[in-house]
């Protein structure tokens, strides 16, 4: 009897720690983003989509806003997944780079802005939570995460467009 | 050609439908979006319709030539954006109204957890469904029209009432476009972690993972071949739907810095290591929300999938020189 009352409380013991985790979780994390991801996603409305692809279709001329400032733009005033629309400013040749340096910046986005892809937050929060547990700051590591990011999304640009030009000529060829 | 009308259920767990649908001459292809080939599913709907199957990762067809999308998205995009196209959309995944596009997923255009033996033949003289794009686009155009009738010259104060409550109401609609989205797909993910994290503390799985994790994800060279394995081309569009397996490896990794088993200063470099496949499911209908021609797609997908094995680790080179003097 004594066996079974142990078992039934290392059960329940499983999900009275999930339960406090889950607790943690929404008092300490879902607040802020509520009110943060209100306040951006308001900016985003007044602001309207169209003045923002103006100013968007200017980053396109040259390789190093391609890759770095387009991209960053689209994901943050469209967020994932829309943000990949924004290739139909670009030549075809430019789109499947434009589209891997987006979705390559869906995660470092949420380190600071989780607007960005609030669907997909663990990547970053997982990693922040242990942080945190240490008694550290994330805040360094957001602005880092997000710096990191666009080197990361300029770099794949440039070598996303290197192999696709490079496909396309040699299928010209055949 | 005549082509036959079919009946798809949800399957188990899954979530609207059912769907009785017909292809006509021009919308007459099933489009696969699954990653590793053709799946059963739109295998099953092309036998019994007479329709032909496209594989959405090697090739791409227009929008209003797309009878039916056969897809397998864990919830974020997919799964969103060809309703939102006003396309029929089968989930392979058991999945409801989620993601940022849930307010497009209806149950007369979408219908998830199907398995092969949800497709059948329709009885006959069963109602066929009207394809939801003209139903979508009669709404628009009469709302198109009743708006100028109120278009009339006002008064100061009424203008700077409307004003006011234009800037108010968009303000209102962020909120209630947020709160949507922590109950549709933060708090689930919310609860699917930290039942993990219960179970894994507390029974003790935890620490036989540690001693497998940790000295692999706390060095450069073992965080460098976690990335090159997930960039494998073959094997990047299969670890890529809905970020799943990069969250859960992230919650993983974030409990062991926690406990004090990876130095925090290895977080930066991990954060990057964990995600070369990011968004390696997705390419083709990313190409095409970004309006690319069917063979920007099928060199597209190719290349990405390339670069990543190039980027991905150089990625984690970077982010580890980032990383020092920050804990």
């Amino acid at each position: 009897m004594d066996f079974l009352a142990k078992l039934a409380e290392s059960f329940i013991g499983l999900f009275n720690a999930g339960g406090a985790t889950f607790m943690g979780l929404v008092t300490g994390i879902i607040p802020t983003l509520v009110v943060l991801i209100t306040f951006v996603n308001s900016i985003i409305m007044l602001i309207g989509e169209d003045k923002v692809e103006g100013f968007a279709k200017k980053m396109t001329g040259n390789f190093i806003t391609r890759y770095t400032v387009f991209p960053v733009l689209a994901m943050f005033f469209l967020t994932n997944p829309m943000a990949y629309s924004f290739g139909k400013f670009l030549d075809e040749k430019y789109k499947p780079a434009f589209y891997d340096a987006a979705v390559s910046f869906a995660h470092p986005i949420t380190g600071l802005f989780p607007h960005g892809n609030a669907g997909e937050l663990f990547v970053w929060l997982g990693i922040a939570q242990g942080i945190t547990e240490l008694g550290l700051s994330t805040a360094g590591l957001a602005v880092r995460y997000f710096i990191v990011g666009v080197i990361v999304i300029f770099i794949r640009g440039i070598v996303t467009e290197r192999i696709t030009l490079m496909m396309m000529a040699r299928k010209e060829v055949n | 050609m005549t082509y036959n009308a079919i009946k798809i259920v949800k399957g188990k767990a899954g979530w609207g439908g059912p769907l009785i649908i017909k292809p006509d001459e021009k919308r007459n292809k099933v489009l696969s979006v699954t990653g590793g080939g053709i799946d059963p599913v739109s295998r099953k709907v092309a036998e019994l319709t007479g329709c032909e199957v496209v594989d959405g990762f090697a090739t791409t067809i227009p929008d209003d030539e797309v009878f039916v999308a056969v897809v397998d998205c864990g919830g974020t995009a997919r799964c969103g954006v060809y309703p939102k196209k006003g396309v029929y959309t089968i989930n392979l995944t058991p999945v409801g109204q989620s993601g940022p596009l849930a307010q497009y997923i209806k149950e007369d255009i979408y219908v998830s957890g199907v398995k092969p033996e949800d497709v059948t033949l329709a009885e006959e003289g069963a109602t066929i469904s009207q394809a939801a794009k003209a139903t979508e686009e009669k709404s628009s155009s009469s709302k198109a029209k009743a708006a100028p009738a109120d278009e009339k010259k006002s008064s100061f104060i009424v203008r700077m009432g409307k004003a006011v409550g234009g800037v108010v109401g968009k303000f209102f609609a962020a909120g209630r476009q947020t709160v949507q989205m922590v109950i549709n797909n933060i708090l689930p993910f919310m609860a699917f972690v930290s039942m993990l994290i219960g179970i894994i503390s507390e029974s003790g799985i935890g620490n036989v993972i540690a001693e497998a994790i940790a000295p692999v994800s706390g060095s450069l060279p073992g965080l460098l071949i976690v990335c090159i394995i997930c960039a494998l081309p073959f094997l990047s569009p299969i670890l890529g739907p809905g970020a799943v397996i990069a969250q859960v490896v992230g919650v993983f990794l974030g409990v062991e810095i926690g406990k004090g088993n990876i130095p925090p200063q290895y977080a930066l470099p991990a954060l990057f290591a964990i995600n070369p496949q990011v968004g390696c499911d997705f390419i083709p209908v990313g190409l095409s929300l970004g309006e690319a021609e069917p063979e920007t797609v099928e060199i597209g997908v190719p290349a990405v999938l390339f670069s990543r094995v190039i980027t991905g680790p150089i990625s984690v080179v970077i982010a580890w020189l980032f990383s020092f003097g920050l804990y």
